[in-house]
């Protein structure tokens, strides 16, 4: 049951990552390989606010937590979208104009994924491992159901992660914008024959993925630690959650996201050892994609929404 | 003209450029105690307001580029500008004297000055007139180009050879001065650099209507006698290295040819060593030049391939008295000598590069297409439509071939003239990645399937290696075990099966989520290694040394060593003979099914082609070359560890074939060679923890500017600029006749 808990929490982490991948994926037919980096942004804005308003942590009084815990999403999802905006001016805008070949916008991401991260490293710092101050006690258990033990950081990932999936699965189905998403993932030339801005709402839903990573990247340091190369293995992971999910489906994404945190804590209860985590996650990813070769929920966006 | 709007947004473009540039540009910062003193420090400091005006600069130029543009088109601009910029970055980036400090242009200039007795046309090139030479050339051809007078052009073509005579004179007294090994480089690329300038001053001199823009000009230069250029860089080469180059340098003592001759004179070198030092190799030289120069003047075949012959008998006999004099020095106990192959200064390599161009381009005039009228007519077609649809930049006849032939040079006889860290950067990054590029790019670039997981295929090269010479705790049978080279074909035919064991499951699934199945296969089998203790010795990796390889078959007997260069010419050989069988593979049927598929697979299908055999065949084929290179890297490095296979490589070498331009080869390999090169070049240029930044940058820059890469496939050209009619013609031709394509 704890192992359940812990995968939740990691599992709906790489869900709001894998958000991002799905949702660009969805308007481009793009990996946006820069998103891990969109994420670790988002973790070091949330920083720089909640370092600011806190400071070490230390007598932070408990009233201040939850505002505390609301500015850092954010600051985080802001400092991200901010990232994410601007990924898509420089690394796709210019190469979509110029009718690249698709290869081609993977390694302009991947080109900038390297130059964030290391950016952010010759800014900030190198350590891989920064933690943000401890302003609440994070580790408090609240409630044992079943035995497990949960604690409040678990509950603050779960819920605030839950809040987000809902926010953005009303805003895919209902709004204008949401529309004009699920019309250009459907067929892209019709939607812009339709008098959808196709650049507009490209980069609305760079932004829209951005605000979620960079809310999973404070979600992210607060739970474990943070620094310029954090980006990469969540990033891998929540690339194939997506797909094991259904790549360019939202839903299919936050399915995938908690289905590999669940699966890849719940490799030490049936006796594998920790070090082949990966390994396990890989394979599980691999047998559902011959079984169902667009993943769990099949591909559409507009579809599943 | 643009909108406001438009204009405030390019202007806050160009500053934010300037920005993250002087971000980049600017200290490492960092420290998490004082988050917002960091902020401030970065963004808070003089150097930001000069890259805020760069970006204002910027923006201008981008503004008023429609006014620009008419200029840049005016013939002699580009190879103005292209030469212009070597020269500075020779100037500013590159060593000139391994011997001082840094070995910087800045560095050696303050030693000269604070030297005395250094001869006055150093002291005065480093004191300045390095800088104002280049001011005064650029003035001049700026002035021709923009008042049309001609003699302004005559004049800096001249002036231009002047100053790379003079750069490389006052390289040369200091590196005499300073002593020991020099393996700089800086002033080669400076005379390379004038070079240019000289082609912008000459295309300039001679430009008139029919040559309306640099291109053509640059065209019509090259190939106004096919084969010269080679020969008259030859005869240059070849001229430095007989006269000042050192042949041959034991311990700080630099010898030149005559030097060396004298050194030998009666020491019992083999006649055709000695001959060679005293008269032979000028005559060779004075031969080839005189045979090929007339051939490629006169356009004669005869006397072409006779300059071609004795060139290559030059090269050979060059070769053969550097190994004479090495090996006959440590018999004989000269101070420092160290045995065969060792101690032998640039030159005599220099000298076997000069000979080989030169036979090179008589070799080239032996085979170029037979003269019919003048070259402008020859071309015509090609250089009237301005850039050529397959965006090749060269289009003289000959140009390609030259270039070819200069590359080979190149990687012939530069890396014994380059010190042993270039050396071993040479064989264990760019060498082998090369390698591994020429084998992804079948997958990626023709095949058109993602493989995140190829360095996979390279890890089991290396551990089916360190299996067979027994280097693994789990030992091969007796019977089995064997010398690295013999491991070649088990390496491939296991990761021929790798590549369809992961291929048959896979290659069902559409592009990404190929992706990510390879990514995670690449991954498994990492961690199988690491974790693997008790077959692949865990995260130590093999547990005894790989043996180097050793050729032993009666007369020819090879053993390699620690020397890099051994195994670079190794390299060249698995280079040479993937290449020739991928070349021969692109146009075939296979080939073109690839092509296919990666157009369109759905029609490819329909057309009849199987497309998962086709496509599992170049899963294969890339996964067998990966193995190649996996037994190359386990033999010459002895040691390797799981690290060296991580999910990042794979990333990279996708990396390098889409930055080379994906689906050529020349493109796979210029782009690997590039991409590898740079993080060695910049650890002189920046803080080693901020290379990764400024190859991320370059990489994105190169995909925006240019997203065909840096050689695009003829094919893949078409695609983005589209098929003009001309061309059409040649494209078809790619498929021989009696495979019933229409012509």
């Amino acid at each position: 049951m704890n192992y359940l808990i812990l995968g939740l929490t990691r599992g709906s982490m790489y869900a709001l990552i894998a958000l991002g991948y799905t949702l660009v994926y969805g308007v481009l037919q793009l990996i946006n390989f820069a998103h891990s980096e969109v994420f670790m942004s988002g973790a070091f804005g949330s920083y720089a606010i909640v370092h600011l308003i806190v400071g070490d942590g230390k007598n932070t009084p408990s009233w201040s937590v939850p505002f505390v815990l609301i500015a850092g999403i954010l600051a985080g999802a802001v400092t991200a979208a901010v990232i994410a905006w601007a990924l898509e001016r420089v690394a796709y805008r210019p190469l979509r104009k110029r009718g690249a070949p698709k290869l081609a916008f993977l390694i302009s991401a991947i080109g900038a994924s390297f130059f964030l991260s290391q950016l952010f490293g010759k800014l900030f710092g190198r350590l891989t491992s920064n933690s943000f101050p401890e302003f609440f006690d994070q580790n408090a258990v609240i409630f044992k159901p079943f035995g497990a033990e949960v604690r409040v950081l678990q509950i603050v990932i779960i819920v605030s992660a839950i809040v987000m999936m809902i926010f953005l699965d009303r805003l895919v189905t209902v709004t204008k914008l949401g529309r004009s998403i699920r019309a250009i993932s459907e067929d892209a030339p019709t939607a812009a024959l339709m008098g959808i801005d196709i650049d507009k709402t490209i980069s609305r839903t760079f932004v829209i993925g951005g605000l979620l990573g960079g809310a999973a990247g404070f979600l992210f340091g607060l739970n474990f630690s943070f620094g310029n190369t954090m980006g990469f293995i969540p990033g891998v992971k929540a690339f194939a959650a997506a797909v094991l999910g259904g790549i360019g489906n939202i839903r299919g994404a936050m399915i995938g996201g908690l289905l590999l945190g669940i699966v890849e804590n719940l490799v030490p209860l049936i006796n594998i050892d920790t070090k082949w985590t990966d390994v396990v996650a890989f394979v599980v990813l691999v047998l559902v994609l011959m079984f169902r070769p667009t993943g769990i929920l099949g591909e559409r966006l507009g579809r599943a929404a | 003209m643009t909108r406001p709007s438009d204009l405030l947004g390019r202007l806050a473009a160009c500053l934010a450029g300037a920005l993250v540039l002087s971000l980049m540009w600017g200290p490492q910062e960092g420290s998490f105690g004082n988050f917002w003193f960091v902020i401030n420090h970065a963004l808070f400091s003089p150097r930001v307001l000069v890259f805020l005006a760069l970006g204002v600069v910027a923006f201008l130029a981008i503004s008023f580029w429609p006014k620009v543009v008419p200029f840049l088109a005016r013939p002699g601009v580009w190879p103005l500008i292209a030469g212009t910029l070597t020269v500075i970055a020779a100037q500013t980036l590159m060593h000139w004297a391994d011997q001082v400090g840094d070995a910087k242009f800045g560095t050696v200039a303050n030693a000269v000055a604070n030297t005395n007795g250094i001869s006055s046309l150093a002291a005065t090139f480093f004191g300045g007139l390095a800088w104002a030479q280049l001011v005064v050339i650029v003035l001049l051809i700026g002035a021709a180009i923009v008042t049309g007078i001609r003699n302004f052009g005559w004049a800096a073509a001249a002036l231009s050879v002047v100053a790379a005579v003079i750069a490389f004179i006052a390289h040369g007294a200091v590196v005499n001065r300073a002593g020991g090994a020099d393996h700089s480089l800086g002033v080669y690329v400076c005379i390379v650099g004038y070079l240019v300038l000289m082609t912008a001053g000459l295309v300039v001199a001679m430009s008139h209507e029919q040559v309306a823009n640099s291109q053509r000009a640059v065209n019509r230069v090259l190939g106004w006698r096919p084969g010269l250029p080679l020969v008259l860089i030859g005869a240059v080469l070849g001229l430095i290295s007989m006269t000042s180059s050192a042949w041959f340098s034991p311990q700080n003592y630099n010898a030149t040819l005559i030097d060396t001759n004298n050194l030998f004179k009666g020491t019992g070198l083999a006649p055709i060593a000695s001959q060679y030092l005293l008269w032979l190799g000028w005559a060779l030289f004075a031969a080839s030049l005189a045979l090929s120069g007339a051939a490629t003047y006169l356009r004669n075949r005869t006397l072409g391939w006779a300059g071609a012959a004795v060139g290559g008998v030059g090269v050979v006999l060059t070769i053969l008295t550097l190994y004479r004099i090495s090996s006959l020095a440590a018999r004989r106990g000269v101070d420092g000598a160290e045995g065969p192959w060792q101690n032998l200064g640039a030159g005599g390599w220099m000298t076997a590069a000069a000979l080989f161009l030169i036979g090179a381009g008589g070799y080239i005039a032996a085979t170029a297409p037979r003269f019919a009228g003048r070259t402008a007519e020859v071309d015509s077609d090609a250089v009237a439509s301005g850039r050529s649809a397959s965006g090749a930049f060269l289009t003289a006849p000959g140009a390609v071939r030259s270039g070819i032939m200069l590359a080979i040079a190149v990687a012939l006889f530069y890396p014994p003239t380059a010190n042993g860290f270039w050396q071993s950067v040479l064989v264990s990054q760019i060498g082998i990645y090369v390698l591994l590029a020429i084998g992804l790019n079948v997958v990626v670039g023709w095949a058109g399937l993602l493989d995140l997981g190829f360095i996979a295929f390279y890890a089991i090269g290396s551990y089916t290696t360190a299996y067979l010479v027994g280097s693994l705790p789990v030992k091969p049978p007796s019977w089995l075990h064997m010398s690295p080279l013999l491991a070649i074909p088990f390496a491939v035919v296991i990761c021929l099966l790798a590549g369809l064991a992961l291929g048959a499951p896979t290659l069902r699934l559409r592009g990404d989520y190929l992706a990510i199945v390879t990514l995670g296969f690449g991954e498994i089998i990492r961690i199988v290694a690491v974790n693997g203790d008790r077959v692949t010795n865990g995260s130590q990796g093999p547990s005894t040394q790989v043996p180097h390889p050793v050729i032993d078959l009666g007369p020819v007997s090879i053993t390699w060593g620690l020397n890099q260069l051994q195994y670079w010419y190794l390299l060249m050989v698995f280079v040479l003979v993937v290449l020739l069988a991928f070349r021969r593979l692109e146009h075939s049927r296979v080939g073109r099914a690839w092509a296919a598929i990666r157009e369109d697979e759905v029609a490819a299908q329909a057309t009849g082609i199987n497309t998962f055999r086709i496509k599992l065949l170049a899963f294969a084929i890339g996964a067998s070359t990966s193995g190649v290179a996996g037994v190359f890297f386990a033999s010459q490095v002895g040691f390797f560890t799981p690290d060296n296979f991580l999910l990042n490589n794979s990333i990279l070498v996708v990396a390098y074939v889409v930055f080379g331009g994906m689906g050529s080869l020349p493109g796979a390999i210029a782009g690997a060679a590039l991409l590898t090169w740079l993080p060695e070049f910049l650890k002189d240029q920046v803080p080693a923890a901020d290379r990764q930044m400024w190859i991320g940058a370059v990489v994105l820059l190169m995909m925006i500017f240019r997203p065909g890469g840096l050689i695009p496939a003829r094919r893949r050209a078409v695609e983005l600029s589209g098929l003009p009619e001309q061309r059409q013609s040649l494209e078809a031709r790619d498929v021989p006749i009696h495979e019933g394509a229409a012509r």
